[in-house]
């Protein structure tokens, strides 16, 4: 019996659905010459932390999925779970997952030692990435941490952190005569100013020490290392950091709620929303949901301004989340799919318009009016005032560049070990961080580092 | 004769019998903790390749731990939980005990509702009593509020963050101690106890001369037991305190934790569980050497 | 008078020493609003809209993976620790003090002591994140446990029975399945319970040997904890459910339980 070589004749339905696939692809910003579902039949493992933005992506997924053909299966644990397994997963040389959030603190640790695969090779290669997706929109301050010292990238940045002072009770500043504090003295005067007011503390602030006292280190003229990334000899006893932590300290101690030693940023900031405090110095998307979210109480005495400057500058923290291709990943070229997809222009501006997710790290688009008009909320443009921070330590020194040494997790342990001591009165602050630089001296010299 | 070739197959029946379990557990228990200490010996770290096979300074983890200030406190802090827990469980639970046997045969079926707390998940316990310590949503706190006391946060405070947990973990333990005594408690022969009474011994007398001596050697294996436990806390301090404020709750054993995988620092961890193993070997030897006494009395 | 306080403290001291306990489970089925309100309604119109965003938010798999792992396990251990209570109990020779305390140590030792090295291993091998690597690595604590609390249940099996059936020409594995296990039948519920408890409960072991595929019900609680929003509904709902088994069987076994959580070094 002679088999039946004619083939199927191309139905209409068929047809569409094949340009359906190639415009999708197009309009999710893949090449328009890729055939439609290059990947069809791959499941793609990816795993991030719990956030937002993640739960905002995931109702895109199924587009991507359709255009692909590859099912998308995306972990998110809670943050310090996250970043313990995904520590531990990519030091093992792991493969099980194809993309991973690549977590600020962590970044420079895995860049150096290896673990991630070098983005340049896809974002080069006009076969797999469009020259409209360029790379170089990405704010370079949101970019340092995914690259090393020869200028190759590792991460590509969804989330840009910068630190912005949200104050919620600006009802309670004027009635006490209290203006919007420009420097670290008057921070300090505002917070004893409204601390007992109507309930409220003048202060609140969360557990990640390593994030928070930094600015202050800096504002005083000092660092976490003496010359970062090359001098990595910590410089935790300098008189610069003890007045920092004193400082940061009476703020956590005599003004904040209590028990806050103990608080994650969701309580800090749902105190902050709620009224109950007044100052909260964070990331932008923290501080602006006093104005966003649906359970502000504060919407209109709530804002959001710069972070006071201190005696020898201004230096607000900034930092950002990225995602990365671990290096023995399954499905590379896949997984840099998704990523680009993920953190294409169109995409990312779909996303700030239908969800109002702001912090995205795209310079196009965090400059474009449409943006702008979003975010300005009350009459504050918040999105300048993200930008201004974001791109600071790309503009003059790089103050960041203390989270670029590898061994900063070490530090970061250290240095929050140290602020609570102070905080819950164990020690006064010299004498904490005369402690924690010999701790911080004992890690480094273990892990091999020649300090 | 017939009972000596039973005998010999019965003694063949055994070796066939437990070799299986032997190896599993030479496989499963024994090697592993041979690992634990040749991984000691390194400066095993997960992102240095080839540390975990660097015998260069085999004792260099243990030089370091004599002058870690952490790993010293951190020995420290847990002689202090396993005296302040063990103590109040085995008090509070032995009092329960002679409460419910006191209650006369009326209460002896809720004795097992006791037990409750100690078959929870540890980590559920963890939950609870983190509701129960978070300032903003736990009603203790409320209550006080209310009446115009403003309770400091236990977990954050440098004086009471270990009280904390040693009041959890004694939720959760007394009905060990409880269960155990009221067992021993109900076979007291009575006899004893009408005889001393007869002689005009009070309550007091009668629980200091009869009841405790009898009760001694329970309450001694208990004691031991606990202790062994209390080397094991983990879930409590990973999610109250997180070792602090500053390092006042951190034990031995979560320090070992942060520092095999925080830090991935394995080789140096491996020498600290060294370390916390010996102590678990010698006082679980003590306390089978109790138990075998135990038993022998009964 | 004092009989009578005496009399009636003991259901008050069980209902103050439960009332966390208590606390927890009835903040599962209290509408979200509610939940936070002081001075707390004790009455209200209990909800199962907690339990059902548990069920959507992955929290089945979890639940599912325990399940798996602490049977299996507990079925394992059973497997190989029954014969070999039985040949402890019947040993005549020397090391029976040596082998007890090697056993019992296995059980007493920190986990971290074998986290380490399993940890080292099940990268090698590929069972990081497998429902196979925890069930053998819960036979550290599950065998011995299976060993020491059978033990004695063969102990009080006379060996004068035995030997009336080997004089019947019965073999020694026959004698073991038919005449042996029958009479320690009780003693095996109680221990495969207790085995199942000890797994299921177990939150280091899974914590880092798990990522997201092997991930038991006891770590996917801790997500919850730090999710943005803190939704105290869904973690008193996932708290309960992961401790309904446990407390089901535990009451079951009530009997047991001292014996089966000393290792057998006392009698319950």
């Amino acid at each position: 019996m002679t088999p039946n070589l004619t083939p199927k004749p191309l139905s209409r339905r068929t047809l569409l659905k094949q340009a359906a696939g190639v415009t999708a692809g197009a309009s999710l910003g893949m090449p328009a010459i890729a055939q439609s579902k290059p990947f069809a039949g791959l499941k793609l493992r990816g795993a991030a932390y719990q956030h937002g933005f993640f739960n905002h992506l995931r109702k895109y997924i199924p587009e991507f999925e359709a255009a692909t053909g590859m099912t998308v299966d995306l972990q998110l644990s809670a943050f310090p779970v996250y970043n313990q397994q995904a520590d531990l997963e990519l030091s093992s040389g792991g493969s099980s997952w194809d993309f991973c959030n690549v977590t600020f603190i962590l970044a420079a640790r895995w860049i150096s030692a290896g673990l991630l695969t070098n983005l340049d090779d896809f974002t080069g290669d006009r076969k797999l990435t469009p020259a409209s997706w360029n790379p170089d929109d990405f704010v370079k301050g949101a970019q340092v941490p995914y690259t090393d010292k020869d200028g190759k990238t590792f991460g590509y940045s969804w989330e840009g952190g910068a630190m912005l002072m949200g104050i919620s009770r600006m009802d309670l500043m004027k009635k006490r005569g209290l203006s919007v504090p420009k420097t670290f003295d008057d921070l300090m005067k505002v917070a004893d100013g409204i601390h007992g007011q109507q309930d409220v503390t003048g202060f609140v602030s969360s557990n990640l020490h390593h994030w928070f006292l930094p600015p202050y280190i800096h504002g005083f003229g000092g660092d976490i290392f003496a010359s970062p990334p090359n001098d990595i000899r910590p410089t935790l006893d300098s008189s610069a950091a003890v007045q920092a932590v004193d400082y940061y300290s009476r703020l956590l101690s005599k003004y904040s709620p209590q028990g806050v030693l103990g608080y994650t940023e969701d309580q800090a900031r749902a105190a902050l929303i709620g009224g109950r405090s007044n100052i909260f110095i964070h990331s932008s998307s923290w501080v602006t949901s006093m104005l966003t979210s649906p359970d502000s109480k504060v919407k209109e005495t709530a804002l959001v301004t710069r972070m006071p400057t201190g005696p020898r500058g201004d230096f607000p923290a900034s930092n950002s989340q990225g995602l990365g291709i671990p290096k023995n990943a399954k499905n590379k070229e896949a997984a840099w799919a998704f990523i680009q997809w993920a953190l294409s222009p169109e995409l990312s501006a779909r996303i700030v318009k239908d969800t109002g997710h702001a912090s995205i790290c795209r310079r196009s688009i965090i400059e474009s009016a449409e943006y702008k008009r979003l975010n300005t909320i009350n009459g504050q443009d918040i999105g300048k005032l993200y930008l201004d921070v974001l791109q600071q330590p790309a503009v003059g020194r790089n103050y960041m560049a203390y989270r670029t040494v590898k061994e900063f997790p070490l530090m970061g342990d250290v240095v929050n070990k140290a602020v609570e001591r102070v905080v819950s009165g164990q020690m006064p602050a010299a004498e904490s961080m005369r402690v924690a630089q010999e701790a911080a001296l004992s890690s480094l010299r273990r892990s091999g580092a020649k300090v | 004769m017939a009972s000596v070739s039973y005998e010999s197959q019965r003694s063949r029946f055994a070796r066939q019998a437990i070799a299986p379990s032997l190896l599993f557990l030479v496989l499963v228990a024994g090697l592993p903790t041979l690992f634990l200490i040749i991984t000691s010996l390194t400066p095993g770290a997960l992102v240095n390749p080839g540390s975990l096979t660097d015998f260069s300074d085999p004792f260099r983890n243990y030089t370091l731990l004599l002058s870690d200030e952490r790993f010293k406190g951190s020995l420290w802090v847990q002689a202090r939980l396993s005296l302040y827990t063990v103590t109040l469980q085995v008090l509070i639970g032995t009092s329960m005990a002679l409460l419910v046997h006191a209650g006369q045969g009326r209460w002896q079926s809720l004795r097992h509702l006791f037990v409750i707390p100690m078959v929870l998940p540890p980590i559920v316990v963890a939950v609870i009593w983190k509701l129960i310590y978070t300032p903003d949503i736990s009603p203790i706190y409320h209550a006080a509020k209310a009446m115009g006391i403003v309770l400091p946060s236990l977990t954050t405070h440098v004086d009471f963050a270990l009280w904390a947990i040693v009041i959890a973990d004694t939720w959760e333990w007394a009905p060990f101690t409880f269960l155990m005594v009221l067992a021993s408690l109900q076979t007291l022969p009575t006899e004893y106890v009408e005889a001393a009474r007869m002689d005009g011994a009070d309550s007091l007398g009668v629980f200091w001369h009869i009841v405790l001596p009898y009760i001694a050697p329970v309450l001694l294996v208990c004691t031991l037991f606990r202790v062994i436990d209390s080397i094991k806390a983990f879930p409590l301090i990973f999610l109250l305190t997180g070792g602090g404020p500053g390092s006042v709750t951190e034990v031995t054993n979560y320090y070992a934790y942060l520092v095999a995988f925080n830090f991935g620092e394995l080789g140096y961890s491996s020498a600290i569980t060294v370390v916390l193993l010996s102590l678990t070997v010698l006082i679980s030897w003590a306390a089978m050497r109790a138990s075998r006494t135990t038993q022998s009395i009964e | 008078m004092k009989k009578h306080i005496i009399f009636w403290a003991v259901p008050l001291l069980l209902i103050l020493m439960l009332t966390p306990f208590l606390w927890l489970l009835q903040m599962s089925f209290k509408p979200t609003p509610l939940i936070l309100e002081f001075p707390p309604q004790l009455i209200f119109t209990p909800t199962l809209e907690h339990y059902v965003g548990l069920w959507k938010d992955g929290f089945p798999e979890s639940f599912v993976n325990s399940l798996i792992t602490s049977t299996a396990s507990t079925a394992l251990a059973l497997l190989l620790g029954i014969p070999a209570a039985y040949a402890l109990s019947r040993w005549s020779g020397r090391g029976k003090f040596g082998l007890g305390l090697g056993i019992l140590l296995t059980r007493m030792a920190p986990p971290i002591a074998f986290t380490i090295p399993f940890f080292l291993a099940y990268r090698w091998l590929g069972l990081l994140d497998t429902r196979t690597g925890l069930i053998l690595i819960y036979m550290t604590f599950n065998l011995p446990l299976v060993i020491w609390m059978m033990q004695p249940f063969f102990d009080a099996v006379p060996a004068s029975l035995e030997e009336a059936a080997l004089m019947d020409g019965a073999g020694f594995p026959t004698v073991f399945a038919e005449i042996v296990m029958p009479v320690a039948s009780a003693g095996i519920a109680a221990t495969a319970i207790l085995c199942f408890l000890y797994a299921w409960n177990d939150f280091f072991f899974a914590l880092i040997l798990t990522r997201t595929d092997a991930r038991t019900a006891p770590v996917a609680v801790v997500n919850f904890m730090n999710y943005e929003g803190w939704e105290w509904g869904k973690i008193a709902a996932g708290g309960s459910l992961v401790m309904a088994p446990v407390l089901a069987f535990s009451l079951l076994v009530r009997r047991y339980l001292v014996s089966g959580l000393t290792a057998g070094a006392v009698k319950g």
